[in-house]
């Protein structure tokens, strides 16, 4: 049996740089509306909101070719648009026109390009400002008995919010009981398939949920949230009020008070989700108006969506709060229990203090990790986002001997390759053995043999030659 | 590649050239006013690109320089608290700002005294300290989270409508080498007037472009195609080159616009006539120098390109451009 | 002038050395002045110059402890952070306060560097080991002279095996330079060095020049010994005579010659001690030269080195403009620069035009050398608001917000620090916030309100 061969990334900077926020690929709700009809994105970009949330997604260089063509009045010929481009810019251009294509922003065209009309005019209207579509949110008017809760409120409500999710998952398996977020979440995460109903009502969290603890916040959100937009087309839910409330929230202002006024009745459904998830706070359940929190208004921006502070008045933590050392030892100045239970993971928790947890690093957790699913390289990406600031002065960031380590964990979950077959024993005799031996091998299925005890193991796709040719001798030999 | 990328823009608002602007036939002029509109688009979609983009603005007044935009808050004025549904509340906010710090600060000037120069030195060097504090905290601090985000990847534009003045040569000289340290971009977007020989040497010695708007109509495409792509981008999408870029110098002693000048061995002062003594370093010049250079001088001015010295091998020299 | 003791942990910060335990010298001061062994390395015609690290650490087990930590005071929250912060700015401000009076300097400057290749630059008394060491300071040597004498040449020279060595020629582009003394297999030390002939051929080198320009000789030598053919001090008169300028920084320890060759020519002797004194030593020969030698010749009315040169300021083409013939390789090509007198095309500044003789250079290039001559007046740190009647609110450079309450960490007002982190420029007036104050004496050299 061959051993498995044995190739390791090479530590550091690779497997970093894939992993931050992806360079090259595009952002996931952009995916998502390729997949959308063209009349559903053109409804879309009726909103300015909609247009400037959905052009901050997209790449740098097809916001730049988008901003190109936003003022022109006339379309542009392709030869004079190519003209723009250098020649390392070429493929990424091709690129950004493909992409630009697909979400119906640019209509393909082989001679002339011009932008889709209904996001040109949108776009305009957005950075120009003016108009009267009101897509940018209606600030309620002043109310002196509720003024507007203040940032640091909407902070701690938003966290809560997301932290009973996570921490409900993280916690499913355990025997636990945390608080349960509503049943809204909770179908949501079923659909979604982070979480699954293993016997009788008793969700449990799935590999695939695993792994999705180990997300930045952001994806994490938008994983979400786009479970959520396909459950909203199920639920007869119209997806591009849905989305255009989405991306509108991503547009407004932390610290406001918005009015209700101007909402469809699908968007004020969507209100008491939202709530659900953290990305909207309401005074009461009936309340008139609703605030935003920094999830909703760090949508489309890659700051954190979540506040700084996680817990303790200490500031640092949501920088990084993880020190590895090279014994595998590992320090996590944290005392939110989420994150202890996300460490739990893969981490054997030795000691913890009031704001210090202290585990190693061992095979058995990694490999109690693996085994729920979870990949090296999502360990050693989650090691990496949320490293002590301190650690960052280290080059390579994790130490090399770790990294490497738990890839070489995690091949040797794959060392065993399985292959069907049929062992083939009790020759009667040391020439009988060696006949049909040769015989199998001839045909290239012997997989394993053994002299000694006259017995070999044969693939299954040779099972019928060597049993014919057997039965065959047999038959030779009776007669 | 996708990383917040700070812009400062410098504003040229001399009243004197914007009303010459606004006359001007051939090639057309702008108003001030058509050009702030347009100038407020331009800003708009540089936020609008991502969220995290930063922006300050520096208008440069007669005389004097402040800060008149921030995207972090320095500046505040009295902040229209309308609720317009309309507009992405970052942009009302810079609007309404930059617009009514430019019309208190414009309205302060008497158009009967005579206009003191240009405060561009004042905006660039301010805009630099800006640069450097926004570098030096995003570096140092714990705040930063993924390490990459602190890189803000700084440039200026400078939107001119002056002419050079000589007496800023020498710092307008030093602002372009601490952004050369800094690796700043500047670029240079010149709405009215001639060539400017020094801020085509900023463009020219830190990377960025320089553009002679041709058509003003067209004034704010030019600003989206050449000013808005942030240096990651423009590797990729080509941005206007300058053509020829003209080292001249002043001269430390009328300020003059020169290209042969006499140049003091000791402290590199450059003179637009021989001097018998330099005025910066005190050094006396040897009388004999003093001579030859008199005797020389006449022969240069007199002689220019006409003179056929013949170009060695027959080369052709190319006709000085105009 | 023993610094008094609130400071060192200050100095800490800045010359990042690599303990929190600063060391005090054996503060008798003329000891070091003018006696024995490495103690005295330090010339003292450059007491002007912050020198932390020759002053602060003579030798390593000389070294007293310092309390470093007692200098330190926690503030209200007893939170070391302001302390550390006020500190750090401290040392960035005293460098600021070394005199700033402009002084003439040469600036056109011709150097040749003269690396030692001999078999004792193999000692591993400095790590990696003492040739190593020397390449890679040589190297970030270049890099900085010429970012600040950017119309000055280098050449250099190697000493190995009795004889002198050329290793580049005079050049006035840093990448050659550069890579003259990138590959390290070339340079691979034996033998032993020769002072003479090291220094006879980098004074040949230098024979032709112009008067107006500085003639240096900076010597990395390792070696106890030196193999000369003939009589050295025939080499140092010839030197003597044509004015060029010999610094040595020696590695292992003081001899009598290389003293007399520096101190005759007016140049700087040092023994470094350690890999950052060595790096201190060969720095300090970076930044242009008061000229001295001078003053002290003819004074101020004769000074014949003195000349005013003329220059012309070229037109650069760019890379699309119509191709044509240049006058120095008679290629065809479309970039390149015109000489402003005769309108010849020459492929690169700075040069001498082919055709009319004319001296070509970028301004640029020249206004690099602007700031050593017009430097920003120091600004005055602001003790109190008392006397103002409007305080600024805010940084007149950055905009960024002064604190209302002067900082409670100051026991020694004083050593130019402002409790209120304000600086205040003497011509107008406006105030700065400390990082400004540096980076504007530091980099920029232009204050931004008066804008001089």
């Amino acid at each position: 049996m061959a051993g498995p061969s044995i190739r390791i990334k090479p530590a550091g900077e690779p497997s970093k740089s894939t992993n931050i926020s992806g360079e090259d690929s595009s952002h996931r709700l952009v995916a998502f509306l390729q997949s959308q009809s063209q009349n559903t994105l053109t409804r879309l970009y009726q909103k300015p909101s909609s247009c400037l949330s959905i052009f901050r997604l997209l790449r740098p260089l097809e916001r730049q070719l988008v901003m190109n063509l936003l003022w022109l009045e006339m379309p542009v010929p392709a030869s004079t648009m190519a003209a723009w481009v250098t020649r390392e810019g070429k493929r990424p251009y091709h690129d950004a026109l493909a992409t630009l294509a697909r979400l119906h922003i640019l209509p393909q065209s082989p001679v002339k390009h011009a932008l889709n009309p209904t996001f040109k005019s949108s776009m305009r209207q957005a950075i120009t400002g003016g108009g009267s579509s009101g897509s940018f949110g209606v600030l309620s008017e002043n109310d002196d008995k509720h003024p507007p809760p203040d940032i640091e409120a909407l902070d701690a409500y938003a966290l809560e919010r997301w932290e009973t999710i996570l921490y409900y998952m993280v916690s499913s398996g355990t025997g636990q009981f945390p608080a349960r977020p509503s049943q809204g979440v909770l179908y949501l995460l079923q659909r979604s398939r982070l979480m699954a109903n293993v016997h009788g009502n008793t969700l449990q969290i799935t590999s695939a949920g695993f792994q999705f603890l180990l997300h930045p916040p952001h994806e994490q959100l938008w994983e979400l949230l786009l479970q959520y937009l396909q459950m909203a087309e199920e639920r007869q839910m119209d997806l591009v009020e849905v989305l255009s409330f989405l991306l509108m929230l991503s547009t407004t202002e932390l610290g406001k008070d918005y009015s209700m006024e101007n909402l469809s009745a699908t968007q004020k459904a969507m209100l008491e989700d939202l709530r659900d998830y953290g990305l909207i706070k309401q005074r009461t359940a009936t309340s008139r108006r609703f605030s935003p929190t920094r999830l909703a208004t760090t949508l489309t921006s890659s700051s954190p969506p979540l506040p700084t502070s996680t817990g303790t008045g200490n500031g640092s933590q949501a920088q990084g709060f993880i020190v590895l050392e090279t014994n595998y030892r590992l320090y996590a100045y944290t005392d939110n229990p989420l994150q202890i239970a996300v460490l739990n993971l893969f981490v054997t928790l030795k000691s913890r203090f009031p704001n210090l947890v202290v585990g190693q690093i061992t095979r058995e957790s990694v490999k109690k990790a693996l085994t729920n699913g979870i990949t090296a390289d999502q360990v050693i990406s989650y090691l990496i986002t949320h490293a002590h600031p301190q650690m960052r002065k280290n080059k390579p960031l994790l130490p090399v001997t770790v990294q490497d380590q738990i890839r070489l964990w995690e091949l040797e979950k794959n060392r065993v390759k399985s292959q069907e077959g049929y062992l083939y024993t009790a020759f009667a005799s040391q020439a009988d053995y060696e006949y049909v031996l040769n015989y199998a091998k001839q045909l290239d299925v012997v997989l394993w043999e053994n002299a000694s005890r006259r017995c070999f193991f044969g693939s299954v796709e040779g099972h019928a030659n060597i049993r014919g040719f057997i039965e065959r001798r047999s038959a030779a030999g009776n007669a | 590649m996708d990383k917040p990328s700070h812009l400062s823009v410098i504003l040229d608002l001399s009243p004197t050239q914007w009303a010459l602007c606004a006359q001007s036939a051939n090639p057309t002029g702008i108003t001030l006013q058509t050009f702030l509109s347009q100038l407020l688009a331009f800003l708009n979609a540089h936020i609008a690109c991502k969220d995290e983009n930063t922006l300050a603005v520096f208008g440069a007044f007669p005389g004097q320089s402040g800060m008149l935009y921030s995207s972090t808050g320095e500046i505040t004025s009295a902040r229209t608290e309308s609720t317009d549904a309309n507009t992405y509340r970052p942009f009302r906010t810079l609007d309404s700002t930059l617009m009514t710090l430019i019309a208190e600060r414009l309205e302060s000037y008497d158009s009967t005294t005579e206009e003191a120069p240009i405060g561009l030195v004042g905006c660039l060097t301010k805009a630099l300290c800006y640069i450097n504090r926004a570098i030096t905290t995003s570096s140092s601090s714990v705040t930063e989270i993924e390490g990459a985000v602190a890189s803000v990847d700084p440039r200026i534009l400078v939107l001119s409508v002056s002419p050079d003045q000589s007496s800023t040569y020498i710092p307008i000289m030093n602002s372009i080498f601490s952004a050369q340290k800094l690796k700043v971009t500047i670029d240079v977007c010149k709405i009215f007037g001639a060539e400017n020989v020094f801020l085509q040497q900023a463009a020219h010695l830190t990377g960025g472009a320089y553009v002679q708007v041709e058509r003003t109509d067209a004034l704010l495409q030019y600003m989206m195609m050449s000013f808005l792509p942030p240096p990651a981008i423009r590797q990729l999408i080509s941005v206007p080159t300058q053509d020829r870029v003209d080292f001249r110098a002043a001269c430390f002693c009328h300020k003059r616009i020169v290209e042969i000048g006499f140049v003091c061995s000791v402290c590199l002062s450059i003179f637009c006539q021989p001097v018998p003594v330099c005025s910066t370093c005190r050094t006396k010049f040897p009388i004999k120098t003093l001579q030859r250079l008199r005797d020389a001088r006449p022969l240069a001015a007199a002689a220019p390109p006409t003179k056929p010295l013949a170009p060695k091998n027959g080369t052709a020299t190319p006709a000085r451009p105009g | 002038m023993a610094p008094p003791a609130g400071r060192r942990i200050g100095d800490d910060f800045v010359d990042d050395s690599d303990s929190d335990v600063s060391i005090t010298g054996l503060e008798d001061e003329p000891s070091r002045t003018k006696s024995k062994g490495k103690g005295k390395a330090i010339d003292r015609n450059k007491k002007d110059k912050g020198k932390a690290k020759a002053k602060e650490q003579p030798y390593a087990w000389e070294a007293s402890y310092t309390r470093s930590w007692e200098t330190v005071q926690e503030d209200e929250a007893g939170r070391l952070e302001g302390a550390v912060q006020d500190l750090i700015a401290r040392g960035r401000r005293r460098r600021l306060l070394a005199p700033a009076a402009a002084i003439r300097r040469t600036i056109i400057r011709h150097l040749v560097l003269v690396l030692d290749l001999s078999s004792a630059m193999m000692d591993r008394d400095m790590r990696p080991t003492r040739f190593d060491l020397m390449l890679q300071y040589a190297r970030e040597f270049v890099t900085e002279w010429f970012d600040q004498n950017p119309l000055g040449q280098i050449g250099v020279v190697g000493m190995r095996g009795g004889l002198g060595e050329r290793i580049g020629e005079m050049s006035g582009n840093p990448q050659d330079v550069l890579k003259a003394i990138s590959e390290r297999h070339k340079l691979e030390p034996n033998g032993e060095p020769s002072l003479q002939n090291a220094i006879e051929m980098a004074r040949s080198s230098m024979s032709h020049l112009p008067t107006h320009s500085s003639r240096e000789i900076t010597i990395i030598f390792g070696s106890l010994t030196t193999c000369d053919p003939g009589n050295i001090h025939d080499t140092l008169d010839e030197c003597l005579k044509d004015r060029i300028r010999i610094s040595i920084v020696a590695l292992a320890a003081e001899m009598k010659i290389c003293r007399d060759l520096c101190e005759k020519t007016g140049g700087q002797f040092g023994v470094a001690m350690n890999e950052g004194h060595f790096k201190d030593l060969l720095f300090e020969l970076i930044p242009p030269p008061a000229q001295r030698a001078v003053a002290r010749a003819g004074g101020p009315g004769a000074n014949p080195a003195a000349d005013l040169m003329i220059m012309g300021f070229p037109m650069r083409l760019p890379d699309t403009s119509p191709p044509s013939l240049c006058v120095c390789h008679s290629q065809m090509k479309s970039e390149g620069f015109l000489c402003p007198r005769c309108l010849a095309k020459v492929c690169d500044v700075p040069t001498d035009c082919d055709i009319c003789g004319l001296m070509i250079v970028s301004s640029p290039h020249l206004a690099r050398s602007y700031h050593h001559l017009f430097p920003v007046k120091p600004y005055a740190a602001v003790m109190s608001l008392e006397d103002t009647p409007d305080p600024s609110k805010r940084c007149h450079g950055c905009s960024v917000a002064f604190r209302d309450t002067p900082s409670t960490m100051f026991g020694a007002a004083g050593e130019g620090m402002s409790p209120l982190g304000r600086y205040r420029c003497p011509e107008c007036h406006n105030d700065f916030c400390t990082d400004c104050d540096v980076f504007v004496h530091d980099v920029v050299h232009c204050c931004p309100g008066c804008g001089k």
